[in-house]
């Protein structure tokens, strides 16, 4: 068993994290982080499997969701924060290979699992297609949604690459975009499937 | 440094999960983390103490007897989504959230959570299930499913959810579902459907109306009276008919539930009492009436706007939002599904 724990910074004065405020979420929840009720205790350091790297979390809070981490402590900023219900899809990334919302997962839990953000996407996979496919097809207007598409839409195609429309609705059921209509996205994911097509044909 | 003793455990086994709970008084269990995350964000629970179950691998097994299928509190609905072994929960499953919200949360949480429109509470609430429970005062328990949910208050604390046992599929289910958005919200009102042909019963509960799934055991009769077990092909009109009256007696029954939820301005309670009868008398129809059943491959998705379909007698309600998840093949119901299949292809 591992317990990642300790003493909380409950009026102990300079022991209390200061927490960035970079969201509009944090706000609210740092006027009261001297009550040490809202964010909960600290955990002790911890190292998460970030794109291929070994990061430190230090002084975290025992309740700090991987997007925060991400976000906040890693400046990784392509994890979008829509929603931090687990509704919304933009802070989409993959967990051991599992598309999971990284709002609704307990960053300090994920310590010993492999977390992908969009920038850890393999290189020499489908996400520079997907990408590319996303740029060409206007699937991108605001871009807030975008980064956790592309995530979303990777992971489908590599497990599913000749998934019909309708399987593709349903695996992007979980990403909200409120420009595009969403008829542009499907558009570019069918053409990253045909150029797939296409190039398993060819040779 | 002063101050409580706080920690994130996370153990390895069942058994040390457990002595961890009757340590830790005020531990919150963590699964999937699709409804613990969002709320410690949102401030809406403190624990001191997070018991995180990732590790305990023994919580993801899941098994097939002759009888019975268990599935271990950790399995994932994305697992079950893929389970040929039990149609009807896959395709529960598969309603569930979002892929998102399918890979991380689990059997398990939604137990613990108990959330009253929770889909699969629903679903297993027809199906009659045993919940299995295990603490370090008591050692390992086994409660049907309506027993743990009423004993939510007192439950809690030091007791885990191993795994459930469902009865094997006996005849078709179905899931239907209705809400504001199909994908990764909770349904306003749901409905599942399990008949079993063997023992000539037909289980309905509905999620959403009331604190836990309510069953509706008038309905239920009046069903397994109505259908001939024998030879249970039968005429549209005929079904179209007995569909209306079992979904209005699934409305009484809603109606007549106690602890309703809360009325909201989206869904005051003779709206949701009409939405269970529809769903209700729907569920009924695709069971028996021939319904959906080309339908074979279960791709039907959350992500799509609602549509009408022919089935369901009055849906001049307006919003008819209607549940992804049927079931997709009636393996086990001998091919009997009588005349008049639907023309209603999935190319929409």
């Amino acid at each position: 068993m591992t317990a990642v724990g300790t003493d909380t910074g409950a009026g102990s004065g300079g022991d209390v994290p200061v927490r960035r405020v970079l969201d509009r979420g944090s706000a609210a929840r740092d006027d009261h982080a001297d009550e040490d009720t809202d964010a909960g205790p600290v955990v002790q350091p911890y190292r998460l499997h970030v794109d291929g790297g070994l990061r430190t979390v230090a002084g975290a809070w025992l309740g700090d969701s991987l997007l925060t981490v991400l976000r906040e402590r890693l400046g990784i900023t392509s994890v979008k924060d829509g929603c931090e219900q687990g509704r919304c899809g933009s802070c989409s990334v993959l967990l051991d290979g599992q598309l999971v919302a990284a709002c609704a997962t307990l960053a300090a839990d994920a310590a010993d699992a492999r977390v992908t953000t969009l920038a850890g996407l393999p290189a020499d996979g489908l996400a520079p297609a997907v990408r590319a496919a996303f740029l060409r097809h206007g699937a991108v207007q605001c871009g807030f949604c975008t980064p956790g598409f592309v995530v979303a839409v990777t992971d489908l195609l590599g497990r599913r690459p000749q998934a019909d429309e309708d399987e593709i609705r349903e695996a992007l059921a979980g990403n909200i975009c409120r420009c595009t209509g969403y008829g542009r996205i499907i558009a570019a994911v069918r053409a990253v499937q045909a150029d797939i097509t296409s190039a398993g044909a060819e040779p | 440094m002063t101050g409580t003793r706080a920690a994130l455990h996370r153990p390895g086994t069942v058994g040390e999960t457990v002595r961890i709970l009757a340590e830790a008084g005020d531990a919150e269990l963590l699964a999937g983390g699709t409804d613990l995350v969002p709320a410690l964000r949102a401030g809406t629970r403190r624990p001191r103490a997070i018991v995180a179950l990732r590790r305990v691998l023994e919580l993801r097994a899941r098994g097939a007897c002759a009888q019975a299928l268990t599935i271990g509190a950790g399995v994932t609905y994305a697992e079950l989504a893929d389970w040929a072994c039990a149609p009807g929960l896959a395709a529960t499953a598969r309603a569930v959230g979002s892929a998102q919200i399918r890979n991380a949360g689990t059997v398990g949480g939604a137990l613990g959570s108990a959330n009253p429109r929770g889909d699969l509470l629903t679903f297993l609430t027809a199906a009659g299930t045993d919940v299995l429970t295990c603490s370090a005062r008591r050692g390992p328990r086994t409660a049907p499913l309506d027993d743990f949910l009423a004993g939510a208050p007192g439950r809690g604390r030091g007791e885990l959810v191993t795994a459930i046992r469902v009865p094997r599929p006996r005849g078709p289910q179905v899931f239907l579902k209705i809400g504001g958005r199909q994908a990764a919200y909770p349904a306003l009102v749901s409905c599942a459907l399990v008949v079993d042909r063997a023992g000539g019963r037909v289980s309905c509960a509905i999620g959403g109306v009331a604190s836990t799934p309510l069953r509706a055991s008038e309905a239920e009769s009046f069903a397994a009276a109505e259908i001939d077990w024998t030879s249970p092909g039968r005429d549209e009109a005929a079904w179209a008919s007995v569909a209306r009256r079992f979904g209005a007696l699934v409305a009484d029954a809603a109606r007549a539930a106690p602890a309703q939820l809360p009325e909201g301005p989206r869904d005051p309670a003779a709206y949701r009492w009409h939405a269970a009868g529809v769903l209700a008398g729907r569920a009924l129809a695709r069971c028996f009436a021939g319904g959906d059943q080309e339908h074979g491959a279960p791709a039907e998705g959350g992500a799509r706007m609602p549509h009408l379909r022919s089935s369901g007698g009055d849906q001049g309600h307006g919003e008819s939002a209607e549940g992804g998840a049927r079931m997709p093949h009636l393996r086990s119901s001998g091919g009997d599904q009588g005349p008049g299949e639907s023309t209603e292809g999935r190319g929409r």
